[in-house]
């Protein structure tokens, strides 16, 4: 058996199956309307080689957020969504065996700490707590990775910065970013973008008019304030989105919406009774 | 008859549109006929039989007053008695509420607002100057409702006294509270409320008659409370007593019918005689009623998830796998050998590991006797501190992933355990569940020990799975026909044993009852049990208490 470090970018079929490469040669910058400091605070993180966590709710923009921030960095950005399985070595590499041989493939981990990318790790908290005990070194003044089964520690290279995405509401009492972890970290919080931003980006992103947009957001702002109330989770834009897109598509704005909005909210037919009267009232009936 | 019902479910409807503007949960309940809207800050009160727009108009309207702080205890306190002033108030106040989340209102509430009086105020307290002021005030459109200035108080004054955990009110209080204000002389008759559901659960009057009339659990009484106690014994036991084996005969003669349909026969434990009555208790499984008014939204978790998540998780390395993080060297090296020496190499050559899944099926059984409708310390009722307990627990597990049934008992005599079925392990754990849960009224007695072989006897049949968990919820009073506290306890705790025997856990946990430990040591044994003041209290002991249970199984399941 030999062991061969370095072999390069593998293409491991567990590796591709995680990890997507957003190329820095893009030639549009992503859609993305700045809410408030965040671009400065990431620039200055990424040039000091800090280490960044993005919190905030599920749909709210922080992906495109680091997608528009690697296009401007020319930085790869190396996107991998975490789950409960994710083990050090999906991360990391292991070892593959081809015909009588092992043979190293690198990890996306890896990979973006030979070339310098930015690694953005989706979802941070559903991994398990002694995968994410991997970044700790790399999260800090240190910048390494160490490779265990190869023997070797890996100097992050230029341009490197690892990147994570956290939902403190989401399973937060289940599972919850170690404070270790944490304070390798700076935080930049994200929030649903205010009420003209989000129906510009709605707009923008589903291609419908203003107006369609400004009922959707309403709608959306309207659902949101149920989370006070209970509602586990709430109207992201990423639905408002997607029920644009489908009125673009040429859907009834109020079929857009139960399929788009009612119905990825919730099971319950209670509930989901009780969201469809809103949609009801809150978008105009075109058949009529 | 039956539009009125539609109506007063689209009225239910209207709860989440409610929720959303008062950014509280509210829910919306069909009015007196012919009564404008009104709230008391938690529920929303329209005339089921005006038109729809009209009824999201007036939704609309209290729900921004909620959320506009109009309806805070300062000001309404001053509007009390003074029903014109209340008027104008709310002729100022409502404009200003629905202009203030006016960007968040349907479109078609939006034409409403009068922008010319909205601007005549910027707090409640000025709308509340500009009432008091001699300036003229047009009278607010009927779809602005009124201002119940003594049910909103009644329902602050409530919320404040008892830092309550569940949100909705129940209808009965809200009667009752009525009723015990009853001097309160105000424009709107008391007296009509008091009769307006005079024998029904509700109304003072209502409780009066169910005190009369209900059964009530006497334990100081003395005597045989019931007349179908039994006077003689046939011979029939002595023959069942040869099979004195904690039985799994239980579970063997318990067909699946039987389960759904007209009863299943349980054996009982006679202390005095030392030997079973042999299908003594007939249990049966009776469909609870959904109650309507329960709001959508599911209960408080008491934070119980964190602590019932760290039971029994844990990774485990599995050698010899098709797939996994690393190779396993030596299964490596024999498929390497084998190679060699010609012969085709097994392939599962890597270590994977996997979280061991959990694997605990919890039923828990919920004592619905009469003796939990007496208070508590607290100000709830034993009952509803047991329910809330059980709902949080229900939803708790079931969040966690682990499969969870929960049942409601009482008795009349041996002939009729009923056994309730408020979520079974198959269904799902929706806004019904939490409906049928309200839907239980305390009445009656507990046959503990017939509750407890059944409950034990579903786990085992419908769980599925190697760990199973029974947790009753009582106060720990085992008393029947013909079941008074010794002889109850004895069956009890020997009903307990058999299914601990039969590898069990079982957990009892009293809440918010006033037994005395000597009583539940009686009644529950050796098995796990614990006393827990109030509902919040559980988060703190509950994940011990599970472990310590399910660890006590573990050991016999393996003796066994």
């Amino acid at each position: 058996m030999t062991e061969g470090p370095g072999i390069g970018a593998g293409d491991g079929d567990s590796a591709a199956r995680l990890e997507r490469v957003v190329t820095a040669t893009r030639a549009a910058r992503p859609y993305y309307v700045l809410v408030g400091n965040e671009e400065k605070i990431f620039k200055a993180a990424f040039r000091q080689g800090l280490s960044v966590v993005l919190k905030g709710p599920t749909g709210c923009g922080k992906t495109r957020f680091l997608e528009a921030m690697a296009h401007d960095l020319g930085r790869p950005l190396i996107t991998v969504a975490c789950h409960d399985d994710l083990t050090t070595a999906d991360l990391v590499g292991r070892f593959l065996l081809r015909g009588g041989e092992t043979e190293w493939v690198d990890g996306p981990l890896t990979r973006a700490v030979r070339e310098g990318a930015i690694c953005y790790l989706d979802e941070v908290v559903e991994a398990r707590q002694d995968t994410t005990v991997v970044l700790h070194p790399l999260a800090d003044h240190r910048r390494q990775l160490p490779i265990e089964r190869l023997g070797l520690t890996l100097d992050a290279a230029p341009g490197f910065c690892l990147v994570v995405s956290y939902n403190p509401g989401y399973q937060s009492i289940l599972k919850d970013l170690k404070d270790s972890t944490r304070q390798r970290m700076v935080a930049i919080e994200f929030g649903f973008p205010a009420r003209d931003v989000e129906v510009k980006i709605v707009a923008h992103e589903a291609g419908v008019d203003e107006a369609q947009a400004a009922e959707l957001v309403r709608l959306g702002q309207a659902i949101r304030r149920l989370e006070t109330a209970g509602l586990r989770e709430v109207a992201s834009t990423r639905v408002l989105i997607a029920a644009g897109r489908l009125i673009a598509e040429g859907l009834e704005a109020r079929e857009a919406a139960r399929a788009a909005i009612a119905g990825p909210l919730t099971d319950d037919s209670t509930v989901t009774r009780g969201l469809v009267e809103m949609i009801d009232l809150y978008l105009a009936d075109q058949t009529a | 008859m039956r539009s009125a019902e539609g109506n007063s479910d689209s009225l239910g409807r209207l709860g989440l549109l409610a929720s959303a503007l008062a950014c509280r949960a509210l829910k919306v309940a069909p009015a007196d006929p012919g009564e404008l809207a009104w709230t008391d800050g938690r529920v929303v009160f329209v005339d089921a039989n005006i038109g729809t727009r009209e009824q999201v108009e007036a939704v609309a309207v209290q729900a921004s007053l909620l959320a506009a702080g109009s309806l805070e205890t300062d000001v309404v306190r001053r509007l009390t008695r003074r029903p014109a002033l209340a008027r104008r108030y709310l002729a100022v106040e409502g404009h200003r509420a629905l202009a203030a989340i006016e960007d968040l209102l349907p479109p078609s509430v939006r034409p409403l607002i009068d922008s010319d009086v909205a601007a005549r105020a910027d707090s409640p307290v000025a709308s509340l100057a500009a009432a008091l002021s001699r300036e003229p005030i047009a009278d607010p459109p009927d779809s602005f409702g009124a201002i119940r200035t003594r049910h909103l108080l009644a329902s602050i004054k409530r919320a404040a006294s008892s830092a309550m955990t569940h949100q909705h009110v129940r209808r009965e209080q809200r009667n009752q509270v009525v009723a015990e204000l009853s001097g309160d002389e105000d424009e709107d008759g008391t007296a009509a409320d008091l009769f307006s559901s005079p024998v029904g659960s509700g109304g003072a009057l209502g409780r009066l008659l169910a005190q009369l009339l209900g059964v009530v659990r006497q334990l100081n009484g003395g005597g045989p409370p019931g007349v179908d106690a039994p006077t003689h014994w046939t011979g029939a036991e002595a023959r069942g007593r040869g099979s004195t084996v904690f039985s799994i005969g239980v579970t063997g003669t318990m067909e699946q019918a039987a389960i759904e349909g007209q009863g299943t026969k349980y054996p009982e434990w006679d202390v005095h005689r030392r030997r079973y009555r042999r299908d003594w208790c007939t249990v049966q499984e009776v469909e609870p009623r959904p109650k309507d008014d329960t709001p959508l939204l599911m209960s408080h978790r008491h934070g119980l998830r964190r602590p019932l998540a760290r039971l029994g998780m844990g990774l485990e390395r599995f050698r010899r796998r098709v797939q996994g993080d690393e190779i396993d060297i030596d299964a490596v090296i024999e498929a390497r050998v084998e190679a060699m020496a010609g012969s085709a190499p097994h392939e599962a050559i890597y270590v994977e590991s996997l979280r061991r899944r959990r694997d605990l099926a919890v039923l828990l059984l919920l004592d619905t006797s009469g003796s939990a409708a007496e208070s508590a310390a607290t100000g709830q009722t034993v009952h509803e501190q047991q329910r809330a307990a059980a709902a949080a627990l229900t939803v708790a597990l079931h969040e966690i992933g682990d499969r969870v049934a929960l049942y409601a008992y009482h008795s009349r005599g041996r002939s009729a355990v009923h056994l309730v079925p408020v979520k079974r392990f198959d269904d799902d754990l929706d806004t019904l569940v939490m409906r049928r849960l309200h839907g239980l009224v305390p009445s009656a007695y507990s046959r503990l020990g017939a509750a407890i072989r059944h409950g034990a006897a579903v786990l085992e049949k419908r769980g599925a799975t190697s760990r199973r968990l029974l947790v009753v919820l009582s106060d720990g009073l085992a008393y029947d026909h013909g079941y008074e506290p010794v002889y109850g306890a004895a069956d009890a705790r020997r009903a307990l044993a058999e299914a601990r025997r039969r590898g069990t856990a079982c957990l009892c946990l009293s809440i918010a009852a006033s037994t005395d430990v000597e009583t539940l040591r009686r009644v529950f044994g050796s098995a796990a049990y614990a006393t827990i003041p109030r509902t919040e209290q559980l988060s703190q002991v509950i994940g011990p208490l599970f472990r310590s249970a399910l660890r006590s199984a573990e050991v016999r399941r393996r003796v066994s």
